[in-house]
């Protein structure tokens, strides 16, 4: 069975969450938390085997929670599980250490699988999340870049194609049309002085807007 | 002239009737002695000629005595040496006694046998005359007495014949001849000098004279044959008869050919007939001879009276003339005068006229007429006042004329005439009075001026002179009231009003600054501000100033003075103060004590950052409420939906569609919150700063817009709540701004740190505008971002030119954040 500390102010939240967990027969919710101070008071006093934690709580909010549990239980993998869906949260939630990101919208579909992958030791992301963090990584990675001159839109597009989706499916995934993918993807070649995809796709593993 | 003439014709019948009387005077005195003169003439004639008979006739008795001698006959008839010396005693016996010229004897032939001459070299001895008459004469046994010019001795001679009988005898042996000489005759004749005596043979040959040139020639002009037969009677000798050339002349006087005149009288000789003697008498000599005793003694008489008559006449006539001269030349003097007159009185540009005293034009002036527009003909013999409007005729009627005949003169008495063409001209007319030698007025002469244009000139300027007047006094009521309001509002106005020259010495200042510094207007004038505030603060006022005299225009500029230990602040206004060449020559100012406008407005945009502040407050709370309750609720929903859908997945396909439904349904709600919850305030900027807030920001734009959008941040270090909602906030109304107008295809946002300076920069690559030509409600945005920028610390700048895209920087000093910032979120 695997322990879960569950912590979120909303009470019909964890209750929500708590029946979707439970709906799997191997995953026991042994303690809810209703902020951030209970959660690592039961995280401490319980020991679970993974936390689902909110990122926005009163008191200490989720990153918080995140950053102490850390001190206290170092090995505790912790799913953050939150409203927002702007990636900023998901690259500071993996950069205080959490382990799987969730949003709540997409818990009763993710949360089960998350909980799963992070016990196994891996990272839990969805495909937006990794996306992110990605991009994060690369243009964080090595100070001024010639990266630094592209736009969001244009990492993310950059990093599809190097990742060697066809122009209609980066065109699906961000609701445009596989018309202004093709431009962003001139434009990038052009800017970054490349000549074709594969160029491309070296250039992003080169700037590990891509794992090897 | 004709005086002249007159006088002319007067002295010249006053000489005339002189000299005629002094002619017949003359004329009967001459009468008179001619006919002396010829009286005597004619007995002097008688007297030649009776002396010449005597003279011619001496030898008639002795020729016949001398024939009868004895001795000249014997010789005739006994020619013997005995004879002749007999018959030459005898011949020149008689010839010594008679003093004849010659006395010779001839024989019947006619040569001449003795002669008394015998010894002369003109000896008659053996000369034959029998061609003279005389022989011819005696020979026929007539005595003969005969004139002619001798053959042979070229002397005139009177010769006397006598025929020579011998005893008892009838016929002559021959003849004897007496020749007396004319010479002699002439001699004994006495003619006097004054006279000349002409004695003339029957053909006009004078034979003797006194005028010996006139010997030999013909008194009276002849014809050739009469010539001829004098020449062939040897008579006279040769010839050739020519003519002394006398006349007869008016049967009276006979001239000679130089026109002389002479008295003549003739007488024919008494032994020979057809000879005549004649006497002429020289006119001249004749008149000499008359008037001789008179013009001795008359003469000087008779000069002198002429002399005197012809010094008076001509003195006369010279007085006369010079009389004649000066009335001459006081006529034309006058006649000058009238010209010029007249000249004057038609050519002067003044309207002349001249009535007499019934009031009638006489005269008016081609300069009046032409004024008036009347003919002379058309006024002349008219009433003036009938010219005149009815007003100037009853003043000249009754008042002016009958005062102007009794004074003689009036001047400037104003009258309207009416001009031909209808329109009334303003005169002003003088006039005097002409009269005759008794004193009476007979006319006048008036000038008259044409005073329309003056009495409108003068009318206009009357009228100029009240507007003027008028408009003065109303211009001094301005000024005073002005100046009264001007003063009063120097004095009540709670602005400080002054005004300092060049060098900032005070001219003039208001009662509030009087009040404010403690200070009279007297005691501040001419002192500088150095003198009662304090050297930093009247530096700041002296550069003020300074800028404004340099410039020349007004400026604006904040000042702040103490009172009372109190800082106030004042606006002041700054001017230049021009002097009349428009030079500048002081500053005027008047300053605003805005203290407490300062307050206010401090207040106010404390008030308005309050606003602002707690509107975000606001916007954050209910964000999150929506975000957070709304938005758990609807996903707890979800679960429970997703829970139900999973749960009754075998038993119930309708009720797991109805679930799916409501997942979906919830899942737009929960996006729909989401939505306006982070358009309220995006939990991003309080969950996880500004950095992070602006990277979504830009994203979503880029996702939203389509314009591409870098982000770039350096070296932020944490913010306060205020700064970091007042960058976002301007980030994002900028993006809103670059979306609406910019037609930008690249936006870059940079956010970094610059020495405790935050500055956000977003710039566009879009079309620009002109920052000084915003419309109003573009300008909201930028009055929004800059309100925001102030309210926050910083400021806002907005840089854009056409063309050239924009960009918008915002900087902020960065203060440290305050510790409870981390709470509010």
């Amino acid at each position: 069975m695997i322990r879960v500390l569950l912590a979120d102010d909303h009470s019909i939240v964890r209750a929500g969450l708590r029946r979707i967990i439970e709906e799997s027969k191997d995953i026991e919710v042994i303690a809810e938390a209703d902020d951030g101070r209970n959660a690592i008071k039961l995280a401490r006093e319980k020991s679970p085997d993974v936390a689902v934690i909110d990122i926005s709580m009163p008191g200490l909010d989720g990153l918080e929670v995140i950053s102490q549990l850390k001190i206290y239980l170092p090995h505790l993998p912790i799913i953050i599980l939150t409203m927002h869906e702007e990636e900023q949260y998901v690259v500071r939630a993996i950069e205080a250490g959490a382990m799987g990101y969730v949003t709540k919208r997409s818990a009763p579909e993710h949360i089960v699988k998350a909980i799963h992958q992070v016990m196994s030791g891996s990272r839990y992301l969805t495909a937006e999340a990794s996306e992110a963090l990605a991009l994060r990584v690369a243009k964080g990675a090595g100070g001024r870049s010639s990266l630094d001159s592209l736009s969001n839109r244009e990492l993310q597009v950059l990093r599809r194609l190097a990742l060697g989706h066809t122009n209609h499916e980066i065109a699906d995934a961000y609701g445009i049309s596989s018309k202004t993918v093709d431009t962003y993807r001139l434009r990038l070649l052009k800017k970054l002085n490349l000549r074709n995809n594969a160029e491309l796709s070296r250039f992003a593993m080169q700037n590990k807007l891509i794992e090897t | 002239m004709k005086l002249r003439l007159i006088l002319l014709i007067l002295s010249s019948m006053a000489f005339v009737f002189a000299s005629a009387g002094g002619y017949f005077y003359y004329t009967s005195f001459k009468e008179a002695a001619f006919r002396e003169a010829e009286s005597k003439t004619i007995i002097r004639l008688e007297r030649i000629n009776k002396n010449l008979s005597q003279l011619l006739s001496a030898y008639d008795k002795p020729v016949r005595i001398l024939s009868g001698m004895q001795q000249l006959q014997e010789m005739l008839r006994n020619a013997g040496p005995e004879t002749l010396t007999a018959a030459n005693q005898i011949l020149d016996h008689f010839k010594n006694s008679l003093q004849a010229d010659v006395c010779y004897l001839m024989d019947n032939r006619g040569n001449t046998v003795a002669s008394s001459n015998r010894d002369d070299p003109d000896s008659f001895v053996g000369q034959n005359f029998s061609f003279r008459p005389y022989f011819q004469m005696a020979i026929m046994g007539q005595a003969a007495s005969y004139l002619a010019l001798g053959t042979t001795s070229a002397k005139r001679g009177v010769y006397f014949s006598y025929p020579v009988y011998y005893y008892g005898k009838e016929s002559p042996d021959g003849i004897v001849v007496i020749k007396g000489s004319i010479e002699l005759i002439e001699r004994e004749m006495g003619f006097a000098s004054d006279e000349i005596v002409i004695v003339t043979d029957p053909n006009g040959v004078i034979f003797i004279s006194n005028k010996s040139e006139w010997l030999y020639r013909t008194a009276w002009q002849i014809s050739p044959e009469t010539a001829a037969e004098i020449t062939a009677s040897r008579q006279f000798g040769e010839g050739p008869w020519d003519w002394v050339g006398l006349k007869d002349f008016e049967g009276e006087y006979i001239v000679d050919r130089s026109g002389k005149k002479y008295l003549h009288h003739d007488v024919e000789m008494d032994d020979y007939p057809g000879w005549r003697i004649s006497h002429l008498l020289d006119m001249q000599t004749v008149s000499q001879k008359a008037f001789k005793p008179l013009v001795v003694f008359v003469r000087p008489i008779v000069l002198t009276f002429f002399f005197v008559m012809c010094m008076s006449v001509f003195m006369l006539y010279r007085q006369a003339s010079l009389e004649i001269r000066q009335r001459k030349a006081a006529e034309e003097a006058l006649r000058e005068s009238d010209a010029r007159y007249r000249s004057l009185y038609h050519n002067t540009p003044a309207m002349l006229h001249s009535i007499n005293r019934e009031g009638q034009v006489v005269s008016v002036s081609n300069y009046w007429s032409e004024m008036l527009g009347y003919s002379q003909d058309e006024v002349i013999g008219k009433n003036l006042t009938d010219i005149f409007t009815e007003d100037s005729k009853k003043y000249a009627e009754q008042k002016v004329f009958p005062q102007f005949f009794m004074d003689g003169y009036c001047t400037d008495i104003p009258y309207r005439i009416v001009k031909k063409n209808g329109q009334i001209l303003d005169i002003l007319l003088s006039a005097i009075a002409d009269r005759d030698e008794k004193g009476e007025i007979i006319r006048t002469l008036a000038v008259s001026i044409d005073v329309t244009e003056r009495n409108r000139a003068v009318e206009a300027l009357r009228l100029a002179k009240e507007e003027l007047s008028s408009y003065s006094k109303n211009l001094e009521r301005q000024v005073s009231i002005r100046t009264r309001e001007i003063t009063n509002i120097l004095k009540y106005t709670p602005d400080v009003v002054y005004v300092k020259d060049r060098d900032g010495r005070y001219v003039l200042v208001n009662s509030r600054f009087e009040e404010l510094f403690g200070v009279s207007g007297e005691e501040i004038r001419g002192r500088t501000d150095y003198e009662i505030m304090s050297k930093a603060v009247a530096d700041e006022f002296r550069k003020n100033d300074l800028r404004v005299l340099q410039e020349g225009k007004s400026m604006q500029v904040e000042e702040r003075v103490s009172h009372n230990n109190e800082v106030h602040t004042y606006l002041s206004v700054k001017f230049p103060v021009y002097d009349e060449a428009g030079a500048v020559n002081g500053v005027c100012g008047i300053s605003t004590d805005i203290t407490a406008v300062k307050k206010a407005q401090d207040h106010l945009r404390r008030l308005s950052g309050g606003i602002m502040a707690s509107q975000e407050k606001e916007r954050t709370a209910i964000a999150r409420e929506l975000h957070d309750e709304l938005g758990q609720v609807l996903t707890a929903l979800r679960m429970d939906a997703v829970w139900m859908q999973e749960r009754l997945k075998e038993s119930d396909p309708k009720i797991v569609e109805r679930a799916l439904t409501m997942c979906d349904l919830i899942d737009k709600t929960i996006k729909d919150v989401r939505s306006i919850a982070i358009r309220l305030r995006p939990g991003v900027l309080d969950d996880l700063g500004l950095v992070d807030a602006l990277e979504w920001l830009t994203s979503d734009f880029e996702n939203r817009s389509g314009i591409t959008c870098v982000f770039e941040h350096k070296d932020v270090p944490e913010l306060n709540d205020t700064v970091s909602t007042a960058a976002y906030r301007i980030c994002q109304e900028a993006m809103t701004n670059v979306a609406r107008y910019a037609e930008a295809g690249r936006v870059s946002v940079v956010l970094r740190a610059d020495k405790n300076i935050l500055i956000l920069s977003i710039r566009d690559d879009g079309k620009g505008f002109d920052t000084a030509a915003l419309s109003e409600f573009e300008g909201v945005g930028i009055a929004g971002m800059r309100e925001r920028a102030m309210l926050a610390g910083g400021n806002l700048e907005v840089i854009s030119e056409k063309g050239k895209g924009c960009n918008v920087l915002f900087k902020v000093p960065i203060v440290p954040i305050r510790q409870d910032a981390g709470e509010t979120v």
